[in-house]
């Protein structure tokens, strides 16, 4: 009951203040009449009685502010008072304001920035329902495809085996399946113009298992996932509907993806932006159409065909460790039952045995992007926080020596009744006010900034995709940073400065007194200073000098002077046959064929783009362990080695003379061919790809190249094989063009010529070769220019600290 | 500023206030009158003391105040004990009982 009360007297205090005012007034002077009486009435002259009533009472100020402490509303008020005192008193000397300021807000931005980044691909929980409950299989690092049996840990899995694994489940109220790779096939909404979609292939249950509820229409249900090819429904994003003018009526139209009508059946809530961090569908579509959407996926019947993400529900009750003792029991008899069969031999069971399923969390989702920045991430917000910290060091120092000019402004304030903690407690709201400060004007740096550091680290559409606008708890978070670092540079001075003798300070009017040890303590902040600066430096050209020497990394091939173009070949529509062959040999002649063009070649893999490996078992060569190990495959044009400036070491590349009935032939690298031939040549040798014996003489030898990096930079060289695409027939998604003169020209010359031979072909991006090279370098691109940067802006801040100093010795 | 509370105990001049408010209503005065005459002059109430408690107390809502006219008609600030006040005050009887005694105790062992 006693605060309300409380709280209304506090606030009748602070803004009936007159009326308060007066009436203690009257009640002290009541107080001094009565006891004067008392006095008079005992016998004391009337002059006297007055004077040592009022020498009782002592001073009327002082004991008028203890009645008012009383209440909470004196501590709000003097906290108001501190406050206007303290932006008075930086505004006098806007020089070291503005320097403190802005040195703060570098600090203070450059954090939030790498925290908001850091949020979106570490922390951010999905907007599901309970999403902690929800559990991935496997760590989700892969894209793509594998088949066969995996040895150890599995992560990708084939459709026949999620339908059999969510019937027979016990810990899961609900398995979802997802497609790891994002489709990106053209298509036309109701007769519109084509336009790309970014397709995600999900479980019928996928909606109901994440417990996402529709923004509009329904969403997917297991009747639409049931038999292959007959789900021809999507689910739209919220965000793809805003684009499209937010119609009500687009629920009940239909998508046209190659020749298919898709029904949208409904939107999906505002926030939901699929399971996969960095990626963001404007479809989510059945499984089962996978064949449809992508004509080379014969995932829904091939239980070889591993390319699913699977993400589970844990039933109420069942603990994690449960779910994964029952998970891998479940998993390891369904390989045994439906993958092996009766003819199981040693290795295939010694494969089961290693086999298991990781349950990782799926609760943020599944972050490739976090696996690939987590580090990098880490190591910058260090970074950032020793320039936060040379910053607070600055800024104590500073204050330091500003407590030290102002001592005689403390020593009259604390002569006229002031305490100390009165003041260190002003000093240390002065110090928040800048802190604050910063904190805005950094926040709004950062707004920006996390943008310029996705464009910097911009490998891919994938992380420009993202959302990285500072949200609650990237502004809670640079809050706590600025009170933190009030408190870090503001305390020390704050205490300091009201140590000092008061008559003295008084006596020596303008002097300046700071006590030896403030000396010593600025010294010791000046060394931190020096220490950290030198160890920002020392990161900065260390990270510097790891790119150099990646950027001048041989990468075997020559990234000058060629396109890559993105395609979707199965948009014309041809069949996987010879008809394809044919398609393709006509696009790569008639483009070699346009003015400017010195080659031309369709690959299943430019640099960096993925990896497509198995065991291999050589004719004639036992295997060892030393032998034993995966060889990375590609498959190509003709033109492919004089594309890629690949030159040949021995033997022959590929030609017409390669048909897809004629012997079949590969060309094998210098390691590959070092590994397995040290002391003859190659040629005419023959291998089979993996590791059964029995197929050891399936492809000859006819050629050995020059080593290429395959995926990064900083690989090491490794065993690889080439095969002419005659012979390993399928559908493309890359063309790679060498050309001489002007890029701008090419492209759409290059375009034209695809066009003339079949105009579905949809190009979707063109990218150079260098690009590429250049993109498997961003992360560490990104962390040697973002070092650097941050070393100069510390460096930039204390600059202006001492510049500041100067402007200091005015005010 | 010098204000000597007597002698006082710390923390028992609010018991003393509640106490001595538990008779009647009484102005500040009257309370510092009072609390000096009965403790024989042992105790003397300073206002600067008293005034900032009674404020205490009346946030508290030990005690509530009012303005009334004093016997030679004057306004004054009576002070009231409250529901609260009173059952403050006897918790604070029974404590102060049992240390005072446990002081005792030890004085004469």
């Amino acid at each position: 009951m006693g605060i309300f009360r409380n709280i209304s007297t506090g606030l009748r205090a602070l803004f009936g203040r007159t009326r308060v005012e007066r009436e203690m007034d009257e009640e002290l002077r009541g107080f001094i009449d009565a006891s004067a009486g008392a006095k008079q009435r005992a016998g004391v002259s009337p002059e006297e009685a007055a004077r040592a009533a009022r020498i009782e009472m002592g001073s009327t100020k002082a004991v008028k502010h203890r009645i008012r402490s009383a209440g909470w509303e004196t501590a709000a008020e003097s906290l108001w008072l501190d406050l206007r005192y303290s932006v008075r008193m930086l505004l006098k000397s806007p020089g070291f304001t503005l320097v403190a300021i802005l040195s703060l807000a570098l600090g203070i931005g450059a954090n939030t920035a790498i925290f908001s980044l850091m949020d979106v691909v570490m922390l951010r929980t999905l907007p599901v329902d309970d999403p902690q409950r929800l559990v991935l299989f496997g760590p989700g690092r892969m894209v793509g495809s594998t088949n066969g049996l995996p040895d150890g840990s599995w992560e990708l899995f084939s459709y026949p085996f999620y339908r059999s694994f969510s019937q027979k489940n016990e810990v899961y109220s609900g398995v979802a399946a997802i497609d790891s790779i994002e489709f990106g096939p053209h298509g036309t909404l109701a007769g519109g113009s084509s336009e790309l979609f970014r397709a995600s292939l999900v479980s019928g249950n996928y909606f109901s298992v994440l417990g996402v509820n529709p923004g509009r229409g329904r969403m997917l249900n297991d009747s639409d996932d049931k038999t292959p090819g007959s789900g021809a429904v999507a689910v739209i994003s919220y965000a793809w509907w805003q684009r499209h003018g937010s119609d009500p009526s687009t629920v009940g139209k239909s998508v046209r993806i190659g020749g298919m009508a898709y029904t949208i059946v409904g939107v999906a809530p505002a926030g939901f932006l699929g399971t996969t961090v960095g990626e963001m569908p404007d479809l989510w579509i059945p499984l089962a159409m996978e064949k449809e959407i992508s004509p080379g996926w014969n995932g829904i019947t091939d239980k070889w065909f591993e390319s699913l993400n699977l993400i589970g529900r844990l039933k109420p009750g069942v603990t994690h460790a449960q779910a994964a003792a029952n998970t891998n029991l479940l998993f390891k008899q369904i390989l045994r039952s439906d993958y092996v069969g009766q003819s199981t031999s040693q290795k295939e069971l010694a494969k089961i045995e290693h086999a298991q399923i990781d349950l990782t969390s799926a609760a943020r989702g599944l972050s490739r992007l976090c696996v690939r920045f987590s580090l990098p991430l880490q190591i910058l917000i260090t970074i950032a926080g020793l320039v936060l910290l040379i910053a607070c060091a600055n800024l104590a120092n500073l204050l330091l020596a500003r407590g030290a000019a102002r001592s005689r402004e403390f020593a009259l304030r604390m002569a006229i009744g002031a305490t100390r903690s009165r003041i260190a407690c002003q000093l240390l709201i002065e110090s928040l006010v800048l802190a604050l400060l910063g904190a805005i004007v950094g926040v709004a740096l950062a707004w920006n900034a996390s943008h310029v550091l996705l464009t910097m680290a911009n490998d891919s559409s994938e992380v420009a995709a993202m959302n990285v606008s500072p949200d609650l708890r990237v502004l809670a978070f640079s809050f706590a940073l600025a009170l933190f670092t009030a408190l870090l540079f503001g305390m020390t001075p704050a205490i300091r400065a009201t140590r000092f003798d008061l008559t003295g300070s008084l006596k020596q009017g303008r002097g300046i007194a700071v006590p030896s040890s403030g000396i010593s303590l600025a010294r010791g902040l000046i060394v931190a200073q020096v220490a950290l600066s030198l160890v920002l430096l020392a990161a900065a050209s260390l990270f510097l000098h790891s790119l150099v020497n990646l950027t001048r990394a041989d990468t075997g091939f020559d990234k000058q002077d060629v396109l890559v173009f993105g395609l979707d070949q199965s948009a014309a529509g041809t069949p996987l046959d010879a008809r394809l062959l044919n398609l393709q040999q006509q696009i790569e002649d008639r483009v070699q064929a346009v003015l400017g063009v010195q080659a031309a070649s369709f690959s299943m893999f430019t640099f960096n783009q993925g990896i497509w490996s198995d065991d291999v078992s050589v004719q004639g060569i036992p295997r060892t362990p030393d032998n034993s190990h995966d060889v990375l495959y590609n498959v190509i044009g003709n033109g492919f080695f004089s594309t890629m400036r690949l030159p040949l070491v021995a033997g022959r590349g590929f030609d017409t003379i390669d048909k897809a009935d004629s012997p079949k032939v590969a060309v094998i690298n210098e390691t590959m061919a070092h590994i397995f031939f040290p002391d003859r040549s190659p040629i005419g040798h023959r291998f089979g790809m993996g590791d059964d014996p029995a197929h050891s003489g399936d492809i000859e030898i006819v050629g050995v190249v020059k080593n290429a990096k395959y995926m990064a930079l900083a690989e090491s060289p490794e065993a690889a094989a080439y095969f002419p695409y005659s012979q390993h027939l399928q559908y493309f998604g890359n063309f790679s063009v060498r050309y001489s003169g002007q890029a701008a020209q090419m492209i759409p010359a290059v375009r034209r010529a695809i066009a003339e031979v079949n105009p579905n072909i949809s190009i979707n991006e063109t990218s150079t070769l260098a690009e590429q090279a250049d993109a498997s370098t961003a992360t560490q691109r990104l962390i040697a220019r973002l070092s650097e940067s941050v070393q100069k802006l510390s460096e930039t801040s204390q600059e202006l600290m001492s510049e500041g100093d100067v402007d200091h010795g005015f005010c | 500023m010098g204000q000597k509370t007597g002698d006082m105990v710390q923390g028992t001049l609010e018991m003393l206030i509640l106490k001595t408010l538990a008779l009647e209503p009484m102005h500040g005065y009257g309370v510092a009158l009072r609390i000096e005459q009965v403790s024989q002059e042992v105790f003397r109430v300073n206002p600067g003391s008293l005034l900032p408690a009674l404020a205490r107390m009346e946030r508290a809502g030990h005690v509530k105040s009012e303005w009334r006219s004093t016997e030679n008609n004057r306004r004054a600030k009576y002070y009231l004990l409250t529901a609260a006040g009173r059952k403050a005050l006897k918790q604070e009887t029974a404590s102060w009982d049992r240390q005072a005694a446990a002081i005792a105790r030890i004085m004469e062992a």
